[in-house]
């Protein structure tokens, strides 16, 4: 598909200050126990003061990046709701879960089983800005964003209209959840700072990370910071299907490697996936700047939206901050950027970004 | 135009068996599947009523060619593998081999089915490590990929997770891929296993009824939980008629809207409803007459059945067509429902039926209208409508019509 996704606005609320983005990395949030956990904004903004005692974490993160996403984008009812999550609100999964094993399921609280449903949040959304118009949830896993961006992709070309379209993706972490997966190897044994994360790539595991991010979307142009033009999903792909699959995008839009000013690489410290990123980073023009993002987000399934809304950041912002800079290239523009993400299971996502109003 | 969405091959598995030929049969037979519970562990089991597949997870790996015992596979899978392969018996696989094609599934809980059974192990120092093959199975993707791993199949794939309307969802996505021209072929459905916390949580609801469910009812008292699972062959007309595949019928119109009501209840007006289904009328270009027959989401539970019942009445007035539940069939079996009363859909059309809402007695005060409640015959129906209706507000209308 060659339908743009012109980004109006984004938002996220993830482990760093990216909900007020004027204090983005001052300072850098990190953590020394392998979880990289949200740094909550103020929600009362967005939810009554009654519902945020009710609503579990990630439901109140979801909501709120939501609204703010819209607010930033001067939406104030979507033409639709598209949102991606692998495992939704796990707090309340959790909680009803283990009461129904505890209580030997009996006389249970039911909020836990609403709130654990994939689409809370999506209804939640809708009520607040009365959008009575398409709503769609995805739960595939590391693609569960992707998905959300190929259905808004679709949607803008099946009409002429202009549209605007709320996506974006969340997931949780709890502690629970972090023993079990550390069970199969999601996350790294040893000690470390997550900011040094990316310098451990020859163990295995990642850390873990939670995030919320929105973006209002459309096939109008006016007021985006970029479009996104194209998004790749390869499961379990080797590494030159990858390097192909770049190659093949890349050509689509009509570009060389050398006009790719910044690959957002989301490498993950994992060694079981450093097959996958070695090429990407190595076989770059060097024209191309490398930055990366797990550091700061943590690793989860759709952690790939942090650096969506990163990318974003780079194109409203028009610098690229140090902290985030892997590789220098020489390029000193912000034109052209590929977000390569890689996940524990070793699934890629790609998405060709530039700037609007027309490809390059 | 865009090119029209057909559907070629169908493959189900529920409470009433495997298969069109065992459904058709029971459903002529006003054979319910709901009954009592043998499978599933749960300390109520004696107390409720379930749509519950017979056969025992050794019984469905065996069917596949599975090993038995401890085989990675979650119940979800083994259902969404059981459906895939009766379709497969009546769909060659090459040509999901030849060619790209989508394949979009749904559920709404996963593998939950077996984590709730090991979940405090895997939470425990020195766990049984037998159980880590089942640790990503919470994954709602995790069944997507087994099914296509299983088939060595190499699909786009989707899963998607809208409650109870999720599989229709399905279906409406991979229409939209094929109209779009992206493949021309759609593997679209999904899959639910029953689970103590689905149970456990439309109990807490107190959403479900002990006794066999009544939709539409003026004494209903909630629902009845089900398992199954069910995907539909979608492919662009074009390529169906190339390949003089046999054509069930066209997917001639959708919709996905929402209530922006309610968490967990439909807006009790029935509005949200309306609009769903007037928009999938708009899309077929159809006017309300055209309608032979209406499979409603009926889940028997107070909210639902009304607001969904002055909605059609609304819509199709008090002289409304042919309409039922089929739930007293199957159980409410989540994810799964969309897509087997779609498959539902089409069986009526095909075999000229109108399948009748079991355990029908007493008129609903607030409508005038009711439910068909004994099976029709010779009933021609040029296009069916089938809605599919979940928490989160999320609704969906499909229609179906003669290819």
């Amino acid at each position: 598909m060659r339908q743009p996704l012109y980004i109006l606005s984004a938002c996220s609320i993830s482990p760093q200050h990216s909900y007020d983005a004027e204090n983005f990395l001052n300072p850098v949030v990190t953590t020394d126990d392998g979880k990289l956990r949200i740094t909550a904004p103020d929600y009362s903004k967005y939810i009554s003061p009654v519902a945020i005692r009710r609503m579990s974490r990630m439901l109140k993160a979801g909501i709120t990046a939501g609204m703010k996403s819209l607010e930033m984008g001067g939406v104030t009812t979507p033409d639709a709701i598209i949102i991606g999550t692998a495992r939704g609100s796990v707090t309340d999964m959790e909680t009803f879960l283990k009461d129904m094993i505890n209580l030997q399921e009996e006389a249970l609280n039911p909020t836990g089983f609403i709130q654990s449903t994939y689409n809370s949040v999506n209804g939640w959304l809708a009520m607040m800005t009365r959008s009575t118009c398409y709503n769609q949830t995805y739960v595939h896993r590391g693609f569960s964003l992707e998905l959300c961006l190929f259905d808004a992709q679709l949607m803008l070309s099946e009409s002429q209209d202009k549209k605007y379209i709320l996506a974006g993706g969340f997931d949780e972490l709890t502690d629970e959840y972090v023993i079990i997966r550390g069970r199969i190897g999601y996350y790294k044994e040893q000690k470390l700072n997550s900011l040094s994360l990316l310098s451990h790539n020859d163990t295995s595991g990642s850390v873990a990370g939670e995030g919320a991010h929105f973006f209002t979307l459309s096939n109008n142009p006016e007021n985006a910071a970029c479009a996104i033009h194209t998004v790749q999903m390869l499961l379990k792909p080797t590494s030159e299907a990858v390097q192909a699959a770049i190659a093949d995008m890349l050509a689509q839009n009509e570009l060389q490697k050398e006009d790719i000013d910044v690959i957002m690489c989301g490498m993950n410290g994992d060694s079981r996936s450093q097959f996958l990123v070695d090429p990407v980073v190595n076989d770059c023009h060097e024209h191309t700047t490398i930055t990366t993002f797990k550091q700061l987000s943590g690793e989860y399934d759709t952690a790939s939206g942090f650096g969506l809304w990163l990318v974003n950041y780079l194109f409203t912002q028009k610098r690229i901050p140090e902290e985030i800079v892997y590789k220098k290239g020489t390029s000193t523009r912000i034109k052209n950027v590929l977000l390569f993400n890689v996940t524990i299971l070793g699934n890629v996502t790609l998405m060709l970004m530039t700037t609007p109003p027309a490809r390059p | 135009m865009a090119e029209r969405v057909v559907i070629t091959a169908t493959g189900i598995i529920s409470a009433l068996g495997t298969g069109k030929d065992t459904h058709i049969s029971a459903i002529r037979n006003l054979r319910s599947g709901v009954n009592g519970v043998s499978l599933l562990k749960s300390v109520h089991a004696h107390e409720f009523l379930l749509g519950e597949i017979k056969k025992s997870n050794d019984d469905l790996a065996v069917i596949m060619g599975l090993p038995t015992g401890d085989n990675g596979y979650t119940r979800t899978t083994l259902l969404c593998l059981a459906a895939m392969n009766d379709l497969l018996q009546n769909t060659d696989i090459t040509l999901l081999q030849n060619e790209p094609f989508a394949f979009i599934n749904a559920n709404t809980v996963g593998g939950m089915s077996k984590m709730e059974d090991i979940y405090m192990d895997v939470l425990t120092v020195g766990a049984d490590e037998r159980n880590n093959k089942y640790i990503n199975t919470l994954d709602c993707a995790e069944s997507t990929e087994n099914v296509a791993a299983h088939y060595g199949l190499k699909p786009i794939m989707a899963t998607i997770s809208t409650a109870c309307s999720s599989s229709s969802n399905s279906l409406i996505l991979g229409a939209r891929m094929i109209k779009q021209g992206l493949v021309k072929r759609a593997v679209c459905g999904g899959g639910d296993a029953l689970s103590r916390f689905t149970l456990n949580g439309f109990y807490s609801l107190k959403n479900v009824d002990k006794m066999p469910c009544k939709p539409f009812d003026q004494n209903r008292g909630g629902l009845n939980l089900g398992e199954a699972s069910g995907f539909c062959l979608l492919e662009s007309e074009s390529s169906a008629k190339a390949r003089g595949a046999n054509i069930i019928a066209v997917l001639s119109g959708y919709a996905n809207t929402n209530d922006a009501y309610h968490p967990t209840a439909p807006s009790p007006t029935g509005e949200g409803a309306r609009r769903t289904m007037q928009q999938a009328l708009d899309m077929a270009g159809l006017k309300t007459t055209d309608i032979g027959y209406i499979n409603a989401h009926g889940t028997a539970t107070q909210n639902n059945d009304l607001s969904e019942g002055l909605a059609i009445q609304t819509l199709f007035g008090t002289n409304a067509p042919h309409f039922s539940s089929t739930k007293p069939y199957t159980g409410h079996t989540l994810a799964a429902a969309g897509v087997i009363e779609a498959i539902f859909s089409m069986w009526a059309m095909e075999e000229r039926i109108v399948i009748p809402n079991l355990n029908f007695e007493t008129q609903m005060e607030e409508l005038s209208i009711k439910p068909v409640s004994g099976l029709l015959e010779n009933v021609t129906i040029d296009h069916v409508l089938s809605n599919s209706f979940g928490f989160g507000g999320s609704n969906v209308s499909l229609i179906f019509s003669k290819a």
